[in-house]
């Protein structure tokens, strides 16, 4: 996996779809039912602290090139803490993927499949996600640079489309649920950009790694005008997310899009553009862990970890036994997750290992 | 199998054999097997010593590679006189009769212009003054003498310079160098086969050239030869096959084509230990990299006007003797949605076609798998009127929806095949009886519904559309798959089917290339992509190939537009 | 190679029994398409709710014309789902409700609330946002039986067509049960849905010096003769998910140029010249309606700006519309009596029904700064003490073909 170069673009493809992929389930409504009519403020304020921070990896990444999260906390802590590191990345990420797939699939159920059991639903996936798993790394990107821009092309049609139902007096009242809420609490929002835990993973995949800052800035802001069209959508059509909780709020819009009598009714077709999207990120998630395990057990042959963790994925999106508990995790756990091992756990490794180097240099030196 | 070999097959690791061919980029190093190639002496003039001449002609033509490059070497007698001399020419380019009546024989066997015993010069006034004898003594001229004596054919010219005579024996002539002259004779001794080629039978075109390729392969060498009239264009012979000895020729243009691609096609060839090669399919089955999803990695065609055009982008072209058709490698996806008729239209119409054609495709890989999916889980997407008429129009069908486009695809296979194996004069009586009459009974009957036959009928005239047959064959393959998906799981199915589909389309290599270059619209990559731009800015050449020569036209090709204007002032 | 083939054959027999269920229940030769729903209340609380379904034999080609269009079928339950499920086992068919396109209350239960039922409805995966939602003010059941098209062949094209009218006529609203949803959890606004009814006997109706006949029909009893049919004059106006009003036409129309759901539509007002006379305007909105919400001691303080363009359909003996100044008198008329009835709109919508249909609501958040200061000034229940100050430009241009008698 390691021999496979990926290009800017297909590097910003991949990040997106990490980004993209919580925003089909319940997360736009989860930011609505904490910010209120503040949430296109609270993004963009959100956004430009993602973009700083990112620029704050981007620096910390400088001294260490071509190397990952799980190389510097091996230089860091030696084999132990790289074991460590690696494991609360492969958890996460399989958590992640398993609870979005659950969360879909419970949708899917509810739309298109009423009798049939989640778990059947479910499987079709973890077949995909075999076949995914045995073919090259490039092979992946190069898939999800054909289907990601599908996708956007998609959120930004429903929101053209839906422009007339729009009401943009639902912006106001401006601090939503007050300054407070806005800028402080809703910093927790920032878990939106848990896509940045795709850049720990990038500087030794990229063909031309002097565009990593471009790469990181880029995906930022393309990221950040992603989740104000999907929220913007939601906000100006709809003022009872702020009442009633839906599953699949971007769902519930697309059943609104209507162009004459002929045109209606075209939400089914969405879902397959984001049966495409859930696909990619499973394939991300599964491409990371497998990098991730092959890293810290030095395995030559990953053949057989392609059939490992989709498996450990379906394990795991059965857990829950109702869709109260995933809604619960989705809301309350997971964002808590993403925190500490995107922003607190990875950029504080980034800068013991910076201030190892640089001790290091000055000895050096001397 | 015992307890050892299983324990340890279990347990222990052995890397598994897989060949990785992969097209490396063009590194910017100058001393790369590339550039060394460049090297060779531009001469411009003729060496008056032949040895010198027959060297130079030698390495030009590459003749210890070239194998339809003939040089004959011989001694001229002229007036008791004996030169050196060779000719050059290119076989399957002249006509045999006229070269061995008028200028072999003439030159090489004894006459009365070649006995001749006396003194060259001739005397052609003499004065005698104070004692002394002036002569005026006309000098021998050799040149003078085989024109005028030796070379009894229509036309015969002298050059001084290579590149004029190079040019005629690229067209079909031949040259003929002798010894202490520094001029070559360009003889016209033309006969490469005109028009006894056939139209294309398979591969239509609107305004293109009506040639196609023949059995024979010398035949099909010098159709190609006849459209590129160069020197580089390099014919390798390759034998293939311990019992039959098939002659294939590996035809590229040394200046453009990647050396390590003709290396690598070539290094497959010769390493096929098989006892018999009788056709183009079998040879693509042999050499492409990977078998799996039985997607076409190589073109096949019987136009020699589309080998031309793909051996100018960079790409290689097989001939096998005995088989009517050229393989085109590498080739990937967007290729297989193009015709020759692209670039000889208009821009605009060309895109237009290209969009018909990628609907085309979609159409038959999806449309029946769609269709199935819609009706069995999806009914809120069609409009309720034709719901409706869906209803009703299947009220009397016994069958299940699968079963009756099972049926039904199946049925239109069968006639399809019927369609080819069938006797001329009736085959298109079958076709119309088979799809008009069969389906309007199958209607009556009740066995099938009348909006599953426009599918049907929909999804063929699609396959149709597609230009290449080894590509539509597999679109029409895999539908069934997409079929078998939406009975099961409906969009679920169609849209994890698709996303599969695309990751197994996407990890496809032809030849190190990879297949679905170009198609992502985000991702760059100059010199290509589907939709074809405006001719004159068609100025680079795919850069996936990684030609020799990136550039095939100046920036601004039509000079006569803007002589004096610059590069960058026209937008 | 083999082993793929037979993974793949496995997969396909798991996943065909695994969806097979779900095929059976959805699949094309299993549904039954449910057009319109209607929903009454018994007086012991149960809800009979009636399904119309198209019927085959009108659409092919062996049908006979003398057929109804549809079928109607009646069940009583407690709940909607429990009258879904009880049709099910007696029609043997899944019913399908995502082409259903209207929805049917009772007024007398619209009166009690619907809240639940509306909630039910939008909880039902098939029901479709678009579906129209009709109060009716006679039994749901008989509003359905009545609903023969009269230019159509299928009920169904009947229902998609016949809201249509609203563009242009402004005397109904394409009321939506999306719409109803959202505005019945907004705390900015108040649903409203059709009126609807049959039409038993001809009008009882005086109409005044401003208003004429037509203005003043509604539903069950406008002045339209011919064939017994359903009609759809007028609005429901709810607070929450009880009705607590009706609309008549003009009101009606009032309420669509507000909201700008109109593309134009026809008056019929006193000549300016002869009062005796009644004159056709049809106007044209040229711009949306602008908005300005103020506060007032605590009371809301709304300006509206309406501009509109017409022209005069009808002609009379002696009319001249070739003067400027005739022009402009019609423009001044056609002001007054947009103002009048569009004032009269509001007032009745804010002191009657204390019902916030239009949706001011909304434009008033500019005027919070956070959404507890403006759950603390409550909106809803403020406002019935609303002021308007309406402000109408209306600029007729021309007469239609002729200009000049």
């Amino acid at each position: 996996m390691t021999n496979t170069k990926i290009s800017s673009i297909e590097a910003i493809m991949l990040i997106l779809t990490i980004f993209v992929s919580h925003t089909i389930v319940s997360l736009p409504q989860n930011w609505i039912s904490n910010q209120k009519s503040a949430i296109i403020l609270n993004l963009i304020y959100v956004g430009i602290i993602a973009m700083l921070l990112v620029y704050v990896i981007y620096r910390l990444f400088k001294n260490f090139s071509s190397l990952d999260i799980v190389d510097i906390s091996e230089y860091l802590g030696g084999k132990t803490l790289k074991n460590i590191i690696g494991g609360i990345f492969i958890g996460y990420f399989t958590i992640s993927a398993s609870i979005l797939l659950r969360e879909f699939c419970e949708s899917l159920r509810v739309i298109f499949f009423p009798m049939t059991d989640v778990i059947y639903i479910i499987i079709p996936f973890v077949i995909a996600m075999f076949i995914n798993n045995s073919v090259s790394f490039g092979s992946n990107v190069k898939t999800i640079s054909i289907v990601l821009p599908l996708v956007l092309f998609s959120i930004v049609f429903l929101f053209f489309a839906n422009f007339e139902n729009f009401s943009f007096e639902r912006m106001f009242p401006i601090l939503g649920k007050g300054f407070f809420n806005t800028f402080i609490l809703g910093l927790g929002n920032i878990t939106a950009f848990g896509g940045i835990s795709c850049i720990y993973f990038l500087p030794p995949f990229l063909k031309e790694p002097k565009e990593f800052k471009k790469i990181c800035l880029t995906s930022i802001i393309i990221g950040l005008l992603y989740f104000i069209f999907c929220v913007s959508t939601i906000l100006f059509m709809f003022s009872f997310f702020t009442e009633a909780d839906e599953k699949l709020p971007l769902y519930f819009a697309a059943r609104h899009i209507e162009f004459g009598v002929f045109f209606q009714r075209y939400e089914s077709l969405f879902m397959l553009i984001w049966i495409l999207e859930i696909s990619c990120y499973l394939m991300v998630a599964n491409r990371f862990s497998m990098n991730v395990f092959q890293k810290m057990t030095n395995l030559k042959n990953t053949k057989y970890l392609a059939f490992i963790f989709p498996i450990i994925i379906f394990g795991i999106s059965l857990i829950p036994k109702n869709y109260a508990i995933i809604r619960f995790f989705e809301a309350q756990i997971y964002s808590y997750l993403i925190l500490f091992i995107v922003f607190i756990l990875s950029i504080g490794i980034l800068i013991f290992a910076n201030l190892k180097k640089k001790k290091e240099r000055e000895l050096n030196a001397s | 199998m015992n307890f050892k070999n299983i324990l340890s097959s279990l347990f222990t690791y052995t890397p598994k054999e897989t060949y990785n061919f992969i097209l490396l980029e063009k590194s910017n190093s100058k001393t790369s097997i590339n550039h060394s190639e460049e090297n060779i002496l531009n001469t411009k003039k003729i060496f008056p010593t032949v040895s010198i001449n027959l060297e130079y002609v030698k390495s030009k033509y590459n003749s210890m590679i070239n194998s339809d490059i003939v040089i004959r070497e011989f001694i001229i007698n002229v007036r008791g006189k004996q030169y050196s001399a060779f000719l050059l020419y290119i076989d399957g380019m002249i006509n045999t009769d006229i070269m061995n009546r008028f200028v072999i024989e003439p030159l090489m066997l004894r006459n009365k212009s070649n006995l001749f015993d006396g003194n060259h010069d001739r005397i052609i006034s003499e004065a005698v003054a104070n004692n002394i004898t002036v002569r005026k003594v006309k000098k021998f001229n050799l040149p003078e003498y085989i024109m005028n004596c030796l070379m009894p054919q229509n036309t015969v010219k002298q050059y001084s310079e290579f590149e004029k005579i190079f040019n005629d024996v690229n067209s079909g002539n031949c040259a003929l160098f002798i010894d202490t002259l520094d001029v070559a004779f360009d003889i016209e001794v033309k006969g490469f086969e005109k028009r006894g080629v056939e139209k294309p039978q398979n591969e239509i075109v609107v305004k293109g050239a009506h040639e196609a390729f023949v059995e024979n392969i010398r035949t099909n060498t010098s159709l190609l030869r006849r459209s590129v009239h160069n020197e580089n264009l390099i014919m390798e012979n390759i034998e293939i096959g311990k019992i039959t000895k098939t002659n294939c020729a590996l035809c590229y243009i040394k200046n453009l084509a990647n050396s390590d691609l003709v290396g690598e096609i070539r290094y497959r060839l010769n390493n096929l230990q098989i006892d018999s090669m009788l056709s183009g399919g079998q040879l693509e089955q042999l050499i492409v990299d990977s078998n799996f999803l039985s997607m076409p990695q190589i073109i096949s065609t019987e136009r020699p006007d589309k080998c031309t055009s793909y051996l100018l982008d960079g790409r290689i072209v097989i001939l096998i003797n005995g088989v009517p058709y050229g393989l085109i490698i590498p080739a990937i996806l967007t290729d297989f949605l193009s015709s020759p008729d692209d670039k000889n239209m208009n821009t605009s119409f060309s895109n237009f076609i290209k969009f018909i054609r990628i609907l085309a495709a979609g159409i038959t890989l999806l449309l029946p798998g769609i269709y199935v999916a819609i009706c069995s889980f999806h009914q809120e997407l069609l409009p309720t009127d034709l719901l409706y008429s869906i209803i009703v129009s299947r009220e009397n069908v016994p069958f299940p929806v699968i079963l009756e486009i099972l049926l039904l695809e199946i049925s239109f296979e069968l006639i399809r095949e019927a369609g080819l194996r069938v006797p001329s004069p009736i085959g298109p009586t079958i076709s119309i009886v088979g799809a008009l009459v069969l389906g309007q009974a199958a209607v009556s009957a009740g066995i099938v519904s009348p909006i599953l036959i426009i599918v049907v009928a929909i999804t063929g005239i699609a396959s149709f559309a597609v230009p290449d047959y080894s590509y539509s064959f597999h679109l029409r393959l895999y539908r069934f798959i997409f079929i078998f998906l939406g009975y099961c799981c409906g969009f679920l199915g169609i849209g994890l089917g698709l996303f599969v589909y695309i990751s197994l389309l996407c990890n496809t290599n032809s030849f190190g290339i990879p297949y679905t270059s170009g198609i992502s619209p985000f991702v760059y990559t100059p010199g290509h992509s589907y939709f074809l731009k405006p001719i004159w800015k068609r100025d680079l050449r795919s850069n996936y190939l990684n030609p020799k020569k990136e550039r095939r036209q100046e920036k601004i090709a039509m000079k006569w537009k803007y002589p004096f204007s610059k590069e960058d002032d026209i937008k | 190679m083999r082993l793929k083939i037979l993974a793949c054959v496995i997969i396909f027999v798991i996943l065909t029994v695994a969806f097979s269920t779900s095929y059976t229940t959805v699949n094309i030769d299993n549904i039954a398409v449910v057009v319109a729903m209607g929903i009454d209340l018994n007086t012991d609380g149960t809800l009979k709710v009636c399904f119309q379904f198209t019927n085959p034999s009108s659409i092919s080609e062996n049908g006979s014309s003398e057929q109804s269009s549809s079928i109607i079928k009646t069940v009583t339950s407690t709940s909607i789902n429990s009258a879904i499920n009880v049709m099910n086992s007696n029609i043997g068919k899944e019913l399908s409700l995502s082409h259903c396109k209207l929805v049917v209350f009772f007024e007398d239960m619209a009166k009690k609330g619907i809240t639940n039922e509306i909630y039910t409805l939008i909880n039902n995966a098939q029901i479709r946002p678009s579906t129209n939602i009709v109060i009716s003010k006679c039994p749901a059941e008989y509003y359905i039986s009545n609903s023969e098209p009269l230019l159509e062949n299928l009920i169904s094209k009947y229902y998609e067509l016949f809201l249509n009218s609203s563009q242009y006529s402004g005397y109904t609203c394409n009321a939506t049960i999306g719409d109803f949803f959202d505005k019945m959890l907004c705390n900015s606004c108040t649903p409203y849905a059709i009126l609807g009814g049959i039409n038993f006997q001809l009008p009882n109706n005086t109409n005044d010096a401003f208003t004429t006949i037509e203005a003043n029909s509604i539903s069950n009893s406008s002045n339209l003769g011919g064939k017994t049919s359903s009609e759809n004059i007028g609005l429901a106006v709810f607070n929450k998910g009880s009705m607590v009003g009706e609309l008549n036409a003009i009101e009606t129309l009032s309420f669509m140029c507000i909201t700008d759901q109109i593309n134009g539509f026809l008056i019929t007002m006193p000549d300016p010249y002869n009062e005796e006379n009644y004159i056709d305007v049809y106007l044209t909105p040229t711009r949306k309606t602008k908005f300005d919400v103020s506060f007032v001691n605590g009371s809301p303080f709304i300006k509206l700006d309406c501009n509109f363009k017409g022209q005069i359909y009808s002609m009379t003996s002696e009319s001249n519309y070739l003067k400027p100044e005739v022009l402009e008198d019609v423009s001044n008329a056609c002001n007054n009596y947009m103002k009048y009835i569009i004032t009269e709109f509001l007032y009745k919508s804010a002191k009657e029904f204390n019902a916030d249909i239009v949706g001011i609501g909304t434009h008033s958040l500019k005027s919070f700064l956070t959404f507890d200061e403006y759950a603390d000034y409550n909106w809803l229940e403020n406002y019935k003490n609303s002021f308007f100050d309406v402000n109408i430009d209306v600029n007729v241009k021309s007469a239609s073909l002729l200009s000049n008698s």
